[in-house]
């Protein structure tokens, strides 16, 4: 007997999964992936979607705090994401198609654990963690230690995800997402990448580089962030955020730029499927990246890169 | 001959808009799926367990004895009644072999469908796997083993010439193509690849059937409502008498939902169960079970052109995967052949075409079978001819499209036509020769597609306030019709096109007609509905004359009234002549044009009625594309649309088409294709890997309409609408990916990684 219970508290939802109950917000992943067939509903589920203080954003200490109930609408609405986390943005934005944006809830996208969400890139180059909740306490995990594999997190079944938590990023830095894809709504991502760069007296200070849909769980790509970090970008004059081919072309951080891609298509570890075969992935690896990390660069010097970037830097 | 950009009539400017519109947008509107009966069950399939297989035993009982089972039926259960279009090969419930992975092998009806799934589940289906046969073009060789060994005992058209696995063989010759290949200064050759594809209607097709005694009614999602009820009498061996159709709101077809598909195995349900039984198909079944989606092609091409660009000789072998049964999709062999032509002019032709089995889902029509790919193939052929004799592509096509005069391959000769209208007026709409970024370009592509006479019939009641009710046999599947009918009729009895409800959807009711198919609703079913309403207006003019002591000769119809000509204020009003009790009925059908005379010769084969093309509808596509050369991705910038469909009825309605038809065109384009795997079965059944283009990825479409009063034609002088507007698109997006590239893709759709390796090929070759 299929059973649906809602929970007005985190206490209450904790102890509905710890009698085995799978949460539910938005749906957009538990009901479509049901109705596909990928896996059937739940035998007993908890309605999280009302619970206070699940939902909203806030920025108090340095600490960005994005609550799980969060919509993809919401974040896109956020004009504090909006210069903090711009990569974010360029991935709620792209994510399903204005009824997913709705619907579909950060937690839900994060927790889902999909090598291929959109926003598990840029969140992981945003150095973010999830705060879990069971009934031992709270906890906060970082994203790399949360993801174990396709569909998979180290989260305890009884642990429910209030937030995620990233650092609030210093002047200076950008991010941005960007995935290869076929249309414009409606669509998953055939392989793609975020960026996080910080920019300090015209260099690289800092570089976090991941790629999504490219391995069996969204990874960082230290080979990417070592090409770039410690290059110049040339002088302030010539860094026009506008045009950002100023620098991408010929310079030092052209060939870093270069090397982040290519570090990248190495780190792939893609399939051949019916989206995409793992050559033509692994050469996108590389692109995308380049994009992504050309788009961050743009942002944190200044630039002005339109959301989502993925659209920006269709060429 | 007006070239219309604007014609302001109420009708036009949207006054007059759809009855079914509001309903629709709003969610108001109920489709078969939102019809239910007290006491109904519901329906589940098994399908094959293989795509080709030898069925050595099947065992219902484990079925049978689940819980809330009512009913499963097999091939014992109903009569053994071949059914097709041109040839009876196929069964209701397989019997001694599955032939493609969406060949039926039972069906359950239980008290709930989780019940009914897990019933077919529950079927125990032995099998002798045999090899599968996927590969048409090798299906077609002599010796290859045979999808149907049985081929030569089905009831069959003689004029198909069939022969193993080639269900259907037709040429095309003229001239001497040997002869004048020597006088070319150059010949051209091409391969071109087409992927399968899908008509993809958003609404999955659901059936439901109740018996009241020995009598069947069904309420189907069909495009063709006398389709599904003769194929109901046929396999179920009843009179048709016995069967009613109706149709309620359909959501989209695109042709996927002509021809008689489910009907008779739900029917054969409800009969079992002795309750009602109600169909609905997942997404997935809807993309795997349906014997109906666009035949997969392989286009041979070789041109001989002079320098000064006329085409001196033309040869072509076209290979068409008519996958495991032949349903309504018989004629494939000879429309791909015309097409292979296209609307040139040839003195020198040797086309042929084949249309073979193959363990694959059946093929059957979508929007302009064979055309869209067929002329994306010939399209982009004739750019590789243009810039081998260094001509520009619209000039080659100046010198080359058939006009008033002109023969066409097969003979006809034609009559006052807009095609190099269509050409100069896309060329101009989108801006061709205009300065663009390198990552930019304009492909231009012109086909052709017939329109086509059937008949068809209708009846124009007046009601006692004056308003008016058409009863038809024709089918409204979002083409228009709904609009159109009521606007020729209106135009009849000097009344309003919204003084009209319109019946369409009950075969009990409407005289026979083809069903939403063949860009023909207007076309024929106008015909009939102009005829009735001639009988009413003679109706109306005798008993006016009468009242009024007048010559119904000095008698006129406008606004609702009928008054003497020259004097309007001696006039009775339409109600109240219709208020009086006496019936106004009229029925019609109206004269069918005929086709056009061919001097084809006695040689060519498969020749299916399609020799010529009756009042053809003439179209040039024009498409401004971006290719992203780093990833192949192709964006469609702008897109220009110019058809001669003869004089416009509807507008909005024809405008429509046109939009929807070229988001489908591009879709063909550049995203949508079945995959098969090695064995036949589909890769992607699903809306998230079968690419749909979105509302996003629409470009700005202009229109135009080359309005030709076309004689032996539609009502007016107008042609069909329908179709044409998928037929060049892909050829148009693909002629302008291959202006950026320098080469052209070779297969449709032209995905991004297909492009994306076309560029690197180009790259590699010039290093």
């Amino acid at each position: 007997m299929s059973t649906y219970v809602e929970a007005r508290d985190v206490a209450a939802a904790v102890a509905a999964m710890a009698d085995g109950a799978r949460p539910v917000a938005g749906g957009t992943d538990l009901v479509v992936g049901a109705r596909h067939g990928k896996a059937p509903l739940p035998e007993s589920i908890v309605g999280i979607h009302r619970i206070p203080g699940l939902d909203g954003i806030s920025v108090a200490d340095g600490v960005v705090r994005i609550g799980a109930l969060t919509s993809h609408a919401a974040i896109l609405s956020s004009p504090e994401l909006a210069s903090a986390t711009a990569g974010l943005l360029d991935a709620s934005a792209i994510v399903g198609s204005h009824a997913t944006r709705a619907n579909g809830t950060l937690g839900g996208n994060v927790m889902n654990a999909s090598p291929a969400m959109d926003t598990g890139a840029p969140l992981l180059c945003h150095d973010a963690s999830v705060v879990l909740t069971g009934p031992g306490g709270t906890r906060r995990v970082g994203l790399a230690e949360l993801w174990t594999g396709p569909g998979k997190t180290s989260a305890s079944p009884d642990e429910l995800m209030e937030a995620v938590e990233l650092p609030l990023p210093p002047e200076g830095a950008g991010s941005a997402y960007v995935r290869l894809q076929y249309r414009r709504q409606m669509e998953i991502a055939v392989v793609g990448a975020a960026a996080y760069v910080e920019v300090s007296d015209g260099a690289v200070s800092a570089a976090r580089v991941a790629i999504t849909a490219l391995t069996p769980v969204i990874c960082r790509v230290p080979g990417s962030e070592e090409a770039l970090v410690g290059r110049r970008l040339g002088s302030n004059d010539s860094v026009s955020g506008e045009n950002p081919a100023v620098w991408t072309q010929t310079t030092e951080i052209g060939d870093a730029i270069h090397a982040a891609g290519q570090a990248a298509a190495a780190a792939a570890t893609p399939i051949s499927d019916v989206r995409a075969s793992a050559g033509y992935r692994t050469a996108m690896a590389a692109v995308v990246t380049r994009r992504a990390v050309t788009a961050a660069l743009t942002r944190a010097t200044g630039g002005s890169v339109t959301v989502p970037a993925s659209d920006w830097s269709e060429r | 001959m007006t070239v219309t950009e604007e014609r302001p009539t109420a009708e036009q400017q949207g006054t007059f808009i759809r009855p079914d519109g509001k309903e629709k947008v709003t969610g108001l509107g109920r489709y078969t799926a939102d019809v239910n009966l007290t006491g109904q069950a519901h329906a589940a399939f098994r399908f094959a367990d293989h795509p080709h297989a030898r069925i050595t035993r099947i065992d219902t009982s484990a079925a049978r004895a689940i819980p809330g089972v009512y009913a499963v039926v097999t091939h014992e259960d109903v009569p053994e009644n071949l059914y097709g279009g041109m040839v009876q090969d196929r069964l209701l419930f397989a019997k001694d072999t599955v032939r493609w992975e969406g060949d039926v092998v039972a069906g359950v009806a239980a008290r709930t469908q989780a019940i009914a799934r897990e019933a077919a589940a529950a079927i125990v289906v032995e099998y002798d796997v045999l090899p599968a046969l996927p590969d048409f073009v090798a299906n077609a060789q002599p010796g290859a083993p045979l999808v149907h060994p049985e081929w030569t005992a089905y009831d069959a058209d003689d004029d198909l010439s069939r022969e193993g696995n080639v269900v259907g063989h037709s040429t095309i010759l003229k001239g001497d193509v040997d002869a004048a290949m020597e006088t070319a200064d150059v010949v051209v050759t091409s391969r071109f690849v087409a992927d399968a594809s899908q008509g993809a209607p958003i609404e999955p097709r659901a059936i439901l059937a109740q018996w009241t005694g020995d009598r069947v009614t069904v309420w189907t999602s069909t495009q063709v409502p006398f389709a599904a009820r003769d194929g109901v009498a046929h396999t179920l061996g009843i009179p048709q008498s016995h069967v009613r159709v109706i149709v309620p709101l359909l959501g989209g077809g695109f042709g996927s939902k002509c021809d008689f598909h489910f009907e008779a195995h739900v029917a054969a349900l409800a009969e079992a169960a002795g309750r009602p039984v109600k169909l609905v198909f997942s997404r997935r079944e809807e993309f795997l079970a349906p014997d109906h989606r666009r035949e997969g092609m392989v286009l041979e091409f070789e041109t001989g052109a002079t320098k000064d660009g006329h085409l001196v000789a033309r040869r072509a072998t076209l290979h068409l995967d008519k996958g495991a049964y032949t349903g309504e999709g018989g004629f494939f062999a000879q429309m791909a052949a015309m097409h292979a032509c296209g609307p040139y002019e040839l003195d020198n032709v040797a086309v042929r075409a084949m249309l073979t089995y193959s363990t694959n889902q059946p093929s059957s029509s979508i929007r302009a079978p064979t055309a869209p790919q067929t002329c994306w193939a010939l399209e982009q052929h004739m750019d590789q001819v243009a810039a081998a004799v260094g001509l520009d592509p619209v000039e080659l096509r100046r010198r080359t499209l058939i006009r008033q005069g002109s023969h066409g391959p097969t003979g006809q000769v034609f009559d006052e036509i807009g095609m190099l209208d269509t050409l100069e007026a896309a060329v101009e709409m989108i801006g061709y020769g205009q300065e663009l970024p390198d990552d930019e370009a304009i492909g231009v592509a012109c086909g052709w597609w017939p329109s086509m006479a059937s008949p068809s019939g209708a009846y124009v009641k007046l009601n006692g306030d004056g308003t008016g009710t058409i009863v038809t046999g024709a089918q409204e599947c979002g083409t228009g019709a709904v609009m159109a009918l009521p606007i020729l009729a209106a135009e009849q009895l000097g009344m309003r096109p919204d003084d009209f409800s319109i019946l369409y959807q009950d075969t009990d009711a409407g005289p026979w007609d083809m069903g939403a198919s063949g860009s023909q609703t207007t076309f024929n079913n106008g015909r009939a509905v102009v005829a009735a309403a001639q009988e009413v207006r003679a109706q109306l003019l005798q008993m006016a004359a009468e009242k009024l002591e007048i010559d119904p000769a000095d008698l006129e119809l406008v606004d609702g009234t009928v008054r003497a000509v020259g004097a309007p204020s001696t006039s009775v009003t339409i109600a109240e002549l219709a208020g009086t009790g006496t019936p106004l009925l009229g029925k019609g059908s109206g004269d069918l044009p005929e086709n056009p005379p061919t001097d084809i010769p006695s040689a060519c084969v498969g020749r299916l009625g399609l020799d010529s093309f009756l009042a053809p509808q003439l179209i040039t596509h024009a498409a401004r594309v971006k290719v992203d050369r780093e990833t192949g991705v192709v964006r469609v910038l702008a897109f220009a649309a110019a058809h001669d469909s003869g004089v416009i009825v509807n507008k909005i309605g024809a405008d429509g088409q046109v939009y929807g038809g070229v988001m489908m065109g591009i879709g063909q384009a550049l995203s949508e294709a079945t995959y098969f795997d090695e064995e036949g079965r589909q890769r992607n059944p699903g809306l998230l890997d079968y690419k749909l283009q979105t509302a996003s990825d629409g470009p700005r479409i202009d229109v135009r309409w080359i309005e030709v009063d076309t004689p032996n034609a539609g009502p007016k002088g107008s042609k069909g609408v329908g179709e044409p507007p998928s037929v060049p698109t892909s050829g148009a997006v693909g002629n302008a990916i291959a202006q950026v590239v320098g080469r052209h893709v070779t297969q449709l759709p032209m995905t991004a990684e297909r492009v994306w390796t076309t560029i690197q090929d180009v790259q590699e070759e010039a290093k």
